[in-house]
């Protein structure tokens, strides 16, 4: 009987030396793993539509827009030019197509080859791509123009995030 | 409470013995065969082999100062992203069909996850008593295929980024010297000449009003290069700019020296 | 003088016992190169320390110069190493030693795996050896975006891009590197204090667990 005694006490004490011991553990990590988890839990600042006019200033050809994107890291903020080649779909949705070439990153312009008409083409390595940004085949690109995703608003059209470009490459 | 000796004396009231042990090394002739003292002995040789691995090492960092590519842009997609040597091998499994995309799982966690789950398990996992490594064929086995592997992932990997470096004209990668200048910020009220919006294929990599993007600005370009350099860059190419983009020579003359005269 | 200040301290502390054990420990043959040449594969685990050695300093004498500071680190480490004296030599002893270490580290691993002296009793020590070896790669892989150059930047983007692609928990262990949505200011700050603190904490954690093994399991015997 004694003896069980002794060591219940024993066990307790050790239970009680644990639990103060979490205690002393949890009570100091707690607010440091807040704190560096932090950026995990803010969630996306959803990346921020910018407006670059209204829908209807875009027909069938491709039209470049410049808009500026405010970009927020931490406490640096800045601001960033970017542009996009906006067409008016056949069945009128739009198409915002990012001008970065796939190759190797060069800005492609429309229509500017005279030996490649109505095509996107990129100066640095002849890489060139369709009219829906679709690249074209046994040119160096090996995807199509990144498109930007679009939203329309109270009449005035949006560019949000960077997609894929679903499109697959044709041959010219 | 540790037991002790209850003859046990100790310096004051603490626990530390009162009973001295003289420091004294022990004979050379204690050591049996050919075995010595750690210190200063066998010490020494170690020692003396670092001292060498040092000379070399020193010598080594003398005459290789580490490589500075140019301030991160993170606009510059023209550079070729390659980690440290010493993970290229992952790198370049993941280049695998069977090993990227939907098989990334593989790529990613089966073949690294096994392997080097297995290394730290090897205890475990190769229980026997033999120690050599001729009596252990599996063990050694599947060490020497993973060496192996790893040299050859590491060696493609390294040749694959030289060949692409080399074919879109030797920029980015580990090895480029650091750039004789910053690129100079870009000052947003700059505006261009009717001469430098006449070159589309400039304005793609350069920007409309030269205020770089993939390839850097030049507002400031004149201060650095006079209208000859100009001139045999637009006609060669540099870096990663292809070369003859205008073909006009009376054109690039006009250009050159308009770029030259932006101090 | 000297005879009598370790007089007065081992009168207080008893240090002989330690120090003759560590100093009087039989080194046996098979592991002396001065007997058998071939025994220089022994060398590397030292070798591994020795380096460690210079990268914890040569790493604790950048931090005055350096600033991890997405405006300021490039021009701080281009400081050091242009205008500073030694900064090159400096900076390039943690820039190779940081390669070197991973290659001391391969050997010694290979001696020990070749060797068979991972087996019992030395179980533990192979495993605190191989968590080292990943602790290694972790120092490598956030030192190497400090100097936020091209080559750095672009190497940690591939490397995030790695870790997303890991199932379930890739997205999350990403962003928690990241510190954000972007590869940016953020990210620096992060991987500075990874590679200045938290890492080296686990590193001297298992060097020290790593040697105290050794010291009392002794040298694995001849083959």
């Amino acid at each position: 009987m004694g003896d069980k005694r002794e060591i219940s006490r024993r066990t307790f004490l050790n239970y009680a030396l644990m639990g103060t011991g979490g205690f002393l553990a949890a009570g100091m990590i707690t607010p440091m793993l807040r704190f560096a988890v932090d950026p995990l839990l803010q969630g996306h600042a959803g990346g921020d539509m910018v407006a670059v006019g209204s829908p209807d200033d875009f027909g069938p050809d491709p039209k470049r827009v410049e808009f500026k994107v405010h970009t927020k890291d931490g406490w640096y903020e800045s601001e960033t030019t970017l542009s996009a080649w906006i067409r008016k779909l056949e069945d009128g949705t739009i198409l915002a197509l990012s001008p970065i070439c796939k190759h190797l990153g060069c800005t492609v312009d429309w229509n500017t080859s005279p030996d490649f008409p109505n095509e996107y083409f990129c100066p640095c390595h002849m890489g060139r791509y369709a009219i829906n940004g679709e690249h074209i085949l046994g040119t160096p690109p090996t995807a199509s123009l990144d498109e930007y995703e679009t939203e329309i608003k109270d009449g005035k059209l949006y560019l949000g995030a960077v997609k894929a470009n679903p499109r697959a490459g044709v041959s010219g | 409470m540790a037991k002790q000796d209850k003859d046990a004396t100790f310096v004051g009231d603490s626990r530390v013995s009162a009973k001295r042990i003289p420091n004294i090394s022990p004979s050379y002739s204690d050591f049996p065969g050919k075995t010595e003292p750690f210190w200063p002995n066998f010490l020494l040789k170690e020692w003396m082999v670092a001292a060498v691995c040092l000379v070399g090492f020193l010598i080594l960092t003398v005459s290789h100062p580490s490589p500075l590519t140019d301030k991160a842009n993170p606009n510059d997609t023209s550079f070729l992203p390659l980690p440290d040597w010493y993970f290229l091998f992952l790198y370049q499994l993941l280049k695998y069909p069977w090993a990227a995309g939907d098989w990334v799982v593989i790529g990613i966690i089966g073949i690294p996850g096994i392997a080097f789950g297995a290394l730290m398990l090897a205890p475990w996992l190769d229980t026997g008593k033999e120690r050599r490594p001729s009596k252990r064929p599996v063990a050694t086995g599947l060490m020497l295929t993973a060496l192996v592997a790893i040299f050859y992932l590491t060696w493609t990997a390294n040749d694959q980024a030289n060949h692409l470096k080399h074919k879109s004209g030797g920029e980015g990668g580990g090895g480029t010297p650091p750039a004789a200048a910053a690129p100079a910020p870009a000052d947003s009220s700059f505006k261009a000449d009717a001469v430098w919006k006449a070159q589309a294929s400039c304005m793609g990599c350069h920007g409309g009003n030269m205020e770089g993007g993939m390839g850097p600005n030049l507002q400031k370009i004149g201060s650095e290069l006079d209208a000859t350099q100009i001139a045999d860059i637009i006609k060669n190419g540099k870096g990663a700019m292809p070369p003859k983009l205008i073909k006009d020579d009376a054109e690039i003359q006009k250009l050159a020296e308009y770029l030259a005269s932006l101090k | 003088m000297m005879q009598k200040m370790y007089d007065w301290v081992d009168e207080r502390l008893n240090i002989t016992p330690m120090w003759r054990d560590l100093a009087d420990h039989e080194v046996p043959e098979h592991v002396n190169p001065a007997h058998h040449f071939s025994a220089f594969v022994y060398c590397f685990g030292g070798l591994t320390f020795f380096i460690t050695v210079i990268q914890i300093l040569s790493g604790m004498f950048l931090t005055m110069y350096y600033v991890p500071d997405i405006i300021n680190a490039y021009e701080s480490v281009k400081y050091l190493q242009n205008e500073v004296a030694f900064g090159s030599i400096v900076r390039a002893m943690h820039h190779w030693g940081a390669s070197l270490v991973i290659v001391m580290m391969f050997l010694h691993t290979l001696r020990v795996f070749f060797t068979g002296a991972y087996k019992k009793p030395r179980e533990l020590n192979w495993v605190v050896g191989v968590l080292i070896f990943f602790v290694m790669l972790g120092l490598g892989f956030t030192g190497y975006l400090l100097p936020w150059d091209n080559t750095a930047y672009f190497a940690t983007k591939v490397g995030l891009q790695i870790a997303d692609s890991v199932p379930f928990i890739g997205p999350y262990a990403k962003m928690l590197l990241t510190g954000g949505e972007i590869v940016g200011a953020q990210t620096l700050t992060r991987f500075f204090a990874i590679h200045v603190f938290f890492l080296p904490a686990g590193l001297f954690a298992l060097l020290a667990a790593h040697f105290v093994m050794i010291r009392s399991q002794g040298i694995s015997g001849p083959l």
